[in-house]
């Protein structure tokens, strides 16, 4: 595989280069034709399948070569997440598609059949098609569970009435068709060999200061809401910010750090509205609609009943004493009873436990400095388990009473900032014989963080020094903004998280369960032993309690070489088999619950989802 | 007693009987165990194998920094075993695979640490991991049992500590407490056997005093490479950036070369530091084994310890360093630690109780040992100070010391 094909071949279709989040611009072609194939994402799968020949070149395949103007923006995107440089693909589909036409090739047009006509009348000439070079770009997704579909048509309706419409309209002709947001679940839940409905041209937010909600439309996305939300001086409880924020509703019941104090599924909104399989509209809150606040718990497939055409997110109040800090543990069991001990006392709006997998992916600026700062803070601090505690002044203040030394804001910046010279910083050793009675309570002296500074002379440009040259004034100047080291604002957009799946993507197995040590030690060995039995990587992602410390919502990990098909056939093998642990386990204790249970019920009532 | 002395010193000399170290891979059992090879005795080592190295290796590797030669190495067994599980000898030592039965032990397995948060690790090792090697002392055909212990076995009594047994007293810490608890576990065990039995209480060993060169790094190291890394961190503001923290700390390069860095040294007028070099350390416990065949409790000390005045000069010199001064308790009361002094007086923290021992240490059991070979413990003056801490400076503080 030659190096550009590479780079198509790993994009991890999270759709982070769909939203703004390093205020360095979107694709412009994208914002304006809407259809995935317009983003950089869409043009890595177009690349790879005219590359490997899977389809021939288009009108829309033209169309889309000839929408990118290089200008490089999805770089610094894909770079932050991923370290890749998509526009070297973009320029491979350009030269490619220049090419094929200098050289005389043919244009193949797109049938017209008389449903896609019909279709088009109700969204409009643009919005449906069923060009292969569009419909190729939804048609996969990194899930190594699924066969993967290629859908006939592609449709992107603007308004309640077009969803109606087109939903009665492939009813009518048997179509198949599945509603699709940015495509990030990862679970090969998006595809159809009928139809894909794309809800992105649906970007409505009305906000209702008065009555702290937001009626958001489903082809909003996390960040855009989020970022709307702070400039009114409130949060929405949002998870990955390229995910839609209906879809994240209807797919995991959108669970993050902030679930301790907001909760989940149907904890996150006030009212929803739906377009039913039958083309019918309903509100959750009438009368008579169905009851999706219930839970099934199995495995059958809950298929999506109904599409989500609004919701309206709680808005929460923000102080402005908001701060985050680092609780390191040495055990997972002191970090389980101190995130436990702090959501029973209401303490903090986010927490988090989050393991060395995570804690390095996130930090780090480039996969080479990831195994540098999973060995600073697990060998050289002694901090295999970090606890990350958002709060106001009164809940840091608690957690100090409770007598627990933390990195705090400052600290983290400096190490943040420092990371390489810590690598190399021989003076660490020193503070394991500073502690030697209390783990880290080096962290209590006034002054360390001072010394911690002078030790390291952090600065953006040495946490930056191994990022590729021409991108990393960009980066110094990114890392140098406030945000990029205020856990809150970090923790709030979440702008890191996707990171954990730079080196290799995931199969997450999430569960919520009792905040009990001893079973998730257990299960984590068990989920241990499959992946080691499968030769595949597998990590603790992050814990967070939920419901007053009566349970937590635990993410542990698969690793896997999506480009590897032995490796996919592996991954398989161990999905099933930690899926069927956790089936055992859930009869056997009884308060176990999958996520991927979750999946189509995400509006029901937590309660529901726990207890019942 | 199993054996009789004429016996005992017969077999010695005639290099039949086997010893066995524990504690193969530590400091002072490593350098005990070579010791006993030069001298012509068949050693066996039990050692535990680390995550990074399979215990074979590890003792190849120490064997390579002693420099020992084929021929010694010959006389060296490894046993692989951890005195925490209770069939550790069956496993390392009597299987058929195992090096065979040894006649004496030398037990110097422990664990060190002084931290209450550790207590059970170290009551583990420290009582638990005895008892072990003791039942396997009694049911096989050991008959000596050499302790290694501590002097501060005494604890936080003040004045002339005997060469006796402690049968109660008040510990600094858990290790003291344990290292105390294990003499008397000994003397019972060893008693009830028969088994000949030398505790032998070393103070602070350091590097070897003709060379330097050592295999640990904490004790009387850990406050120099405190001190110097705090130097180089301030150095490098200085050199490498505008000196700005080094400035707000009062901290500043003089024109002579050496670097101010004010840090009062809380110190009272008595008492200093005891120390003893692996060196002596070493030929005191091997005069005592020749020699003190009847079993007894024998200090290994300095009788002059170093006053921290007389220790901060020495690192001030060596490292260009000035402005780090010692001063009484009262100077704190007057002027509160700054930002430095707290930092490195949370560093002292655990060796304070030794750096102004108010004991003293009677030598009299081992002293006959001791004349008859012109044994003196090396007072620690500035050329040894030097070459130990040039050598710890060379060696990364142990992080290059082995290549
Ligand atoms: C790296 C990573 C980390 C993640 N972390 C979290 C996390 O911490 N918390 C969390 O909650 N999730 C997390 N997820 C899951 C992911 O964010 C959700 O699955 C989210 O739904 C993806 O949004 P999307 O817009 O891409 O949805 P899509 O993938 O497009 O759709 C997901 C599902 O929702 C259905 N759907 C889409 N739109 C609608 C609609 N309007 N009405 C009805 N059904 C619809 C689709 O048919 C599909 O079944 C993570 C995913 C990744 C890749
Ligand atoms: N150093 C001093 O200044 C000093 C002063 C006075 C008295 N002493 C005494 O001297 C003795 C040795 O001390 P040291 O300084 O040499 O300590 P050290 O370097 O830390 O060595 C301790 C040794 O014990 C071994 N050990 C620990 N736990 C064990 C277990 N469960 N099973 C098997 N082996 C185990 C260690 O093996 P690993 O390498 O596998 O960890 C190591 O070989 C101790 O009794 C100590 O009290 C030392
Ligand atoms: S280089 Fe092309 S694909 Fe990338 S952001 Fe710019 S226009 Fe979009």
């Amino acid at each position: 595989m030659d190096d550009v094909l590479k780079i198509a071949k790993n994009c991890r279709h999270y759709a982070m280069c769909k939203i703004d989040y390093l205020g360095s611009g979107v694709c412009a072609s994208g914002l304006e034709k809407h259809y995935v194939s317009f983003y950089p994402e869409g043009r890595m799968d177009l690349y790879a399948a005219i590359a490997e020949k899977t389809i021939p070149i288009t009108e829309k395949c033209v169309e889309i070569a000839d929408s990118c103007n290089l200008c490089g923006k999805c770089d610094y995107q894909c770079y932050f997440v991923m370290e890749l440089r998509p526009s070297k693909v973009m320029k491979a589909l350009k030269d490619h598609v220049g090419a094929y036409l200098e050289s005389g090739g043919k244009i193949v047009p797109a049938k017209d059949d008389r449903l896609l006509a019909e279709m088009k009348g109700i969204v409009g000439d643009y919005w449906a098609t069923n060009d292969p070079a569009v419909r190729i770009t939804y048609h996969h997704d990194l899930c190594p569970h699924v066969t993967f579909k290629m859908p006939e048509y592609v449709v992107m309706p603007n308004s309640i009435e077009e969803i109606s419409a087109i939903v009665k309209l492939l009813n009518k002709n048997k179509i198949p068709y599945v509603v699709r947001g940015n495509g990030a679940s990862s679970h090969g839940l998006v595809f159809s060999e009928g139809a894909v409905l794309d809800l992105n041209r649906m970007k409505t937010m009305d906000f209702d200061e008065k009555n702290w909600l937001v009626k958001v439309g489903p082809g909003i996305a996390a960040f855009d809401l989020q970022w709307e939300a702070k400039k009114r001086g409130a949060r929405v409880h949002t998870a990955e910010p390229a995910a839609l924020v209906c879809a994240n509703i209807m797919t995991s019941g959108l669970l993050s750090t902030f679930s301790t104090a907001y909760g989940v599924s149907a904890d996150n909104f006030i009212d929803a509205e739906f377009i039913a399989r039958d083309g019918s509209f309903f509100r959750l809150n009438d009368i008579t609609a169905p009851n999706l606040f219930a839970f099934h718990n199995s495995n059958a497939e809950h298929e999506a009943f109904a599409i989500c055409v609004s919701v309206s997110m709680k808005l929460h109040p923000v102080t402005d004493d908001e701060s985050g800090i680092l609780v390191p543990f040495e055990s997972l069991e002191n970090a389980l009873d101190f995130a436990k001990d702090c959501a029973t006392r209401h303490i903090g709006l986010a927490i988090g436990i989050l393991g060395e997998e995570f804690m390095s992916s996130f930090l780090a600026p480039t996969i080479k400095r990831t195994a540098d700062v999973k060995d600073i803070f697990t060998q050289k601090l002694g901090m295999p388990y970090l606890v990350l505690l958002i709060g106001d002044k009164y809940a840091l203040r608690s957690v100090r009473e409770m007598g627990h030394p933390a990195i705090d804001q400052k600290l983290f910046k400096t190490l943040f900032h420092g990371l390489s010279a810590l690598k190399s910083a021989n003076w660490l050793d020193l503070l394991k014989e500073l502690s030697s009675d209390e783990p880290f309570s080096y962290l209590r002296i006034g002054q360390f963080a001072d010394l911690a500074e002078t030790a390291l002379a952090p600065s953006p440009a040495q946490l930056t020094q191994d990022v590729d040259p021409d991108l990393s004034p960009f980066f110094e100047e990114l890392y140098s903004r406030p945000e990029m080291t205020d856990l809150v604002w970090l923790n709030t957009f979440r702008i890191m998280s996707s990171r954990y799946n730079r080196e290799k993507p995931c199969v997450a197995l999430v569960c919520y369960l009792p905040i009990d040590t001893s079973l998730i030690e257990e299960i984590q060995g068990r989920f241990q032993d499959i992946a080691r039995k499968h030769h595949l990587k597998s990590a603790l992602g992050f814990i967070t309690p939920i419901d007053s410390g009566k349970r937590c919502v635990w993410e542990h990990d698969f690793y896997f070489d999506h480009n590897d098909p032995a490796e996919v056939l592996r991954i398989q093998q161990a999905a099933y088999e930690a899926g069927a642990l956790i089936d055992d386990y859930s009869l056997k204790t009884g308060t176990i619950r999958q996520v991927r249970y979750v999946v189509n019920q995400g509006c029901c009532r937590k309660e529901n989802l726990l207890y019942s | 007693m199993r054996i009789g002395s004429g016996t005992l010193v017969e077999r010695r000399a005639a290099r039949g009987q086997r010893i066995l170290v524990t504690g193969g891979t530590g400091f002072l059992g490593s350098h005990i165990a070579v010791a006993l090879l030069r001298a012509g005795h068949r050693v066996t080592v039990l050692v535990r194998s680390s995550k990074k190295l399979p215990a074979q290796d590890r003792v190849a590797r120490l064997a390579d920094w002693f420099g020992l030669d084929e021929g010694v190495r010959r006389s060296l067994d490894v046993a692989e075993g951890d005195v925490l599980d209770p069939g550790w000898a069956e496993a390392a030592l009597e299987g058929t695979a195992g090096p065979g039965p040894v006649d004496e032990i030398v037990h110097c397995a422990s664990n060190t640490a002084f931290a209450e948060r550790k207590r059970a690790e170290v009551e583990a090792v420290n009582i638990g991991g005895l008892r072990n090697v003791l039942d396997f002392a009694a049911r096989s055909g050991c008959v000596f049992f050499h302790h290694v212990s501590t002097a501060f076995v005494a604890g936080k009594r003040t004045g002339l500590c005997r060469e006796e047994w402690v049968e109660s007293g008040k510990f600094t810490n858990v290790y003291e407490e344990t290292k105390a608890g294990g003499e008397i576990l000994a003397r019972d065990v060893c008693r009830r056997e028969g088994i000949r039995l030398n505790v032998y209480r070393p103070s602070i060993v350091y590097g070897d005093s003709r060379t330097g060169r050592t295999l640990r790094f904490n004790a009387l190291y850990f406050p120099v490479k405190a001190a110097v890394f705090l130097r180089d961190i301030y150095l490098a503001d200085i050199r490498e950036r505008d000196g700005r923290k080094a400035s707000e700390l009062g901290i500043r390069m003089k024109e002579n070369g050496y670097l101010f860095m004010p840090i009062r040294i809380e110190a009272g007028r008595e008492g200093g530091i005891n120390l003893v070099p692996i060196d002596h350390c070493v030929d005191v416990f091997m005069a005592i084994l020749e020699d003190g065949l009847e079993g007894g409790v024998y200090h290994i000390v300095n009788s002059r310890p170093t006053r921290i005045e007389d220790l901060v000069d020495h690192a001030k010199r060596l490292f260009r360093l000035d402005g780090v001064e010692t001063c009484g308790l009262e100077a704190f009361v007057a002027q509160p630690r700054n930002a430095l002094e707290t930092l490195y007086d949370a560093y002292l923290d655990a060796y304070r109780p030794y750096m102004q021992d108010l004991r003293t240490f009677e030598i009299k059991n081992a002293a006959p040992a001791l004349e008859k070979r012109g044994l003196v413990c090396p007072e620690f003056d500035y050329a040894i100070f030097a070459r130990c801490m040039n050598y710890a400076v060379e060696t990364g503080w142990g992080a290059r010391l082995f290549p």
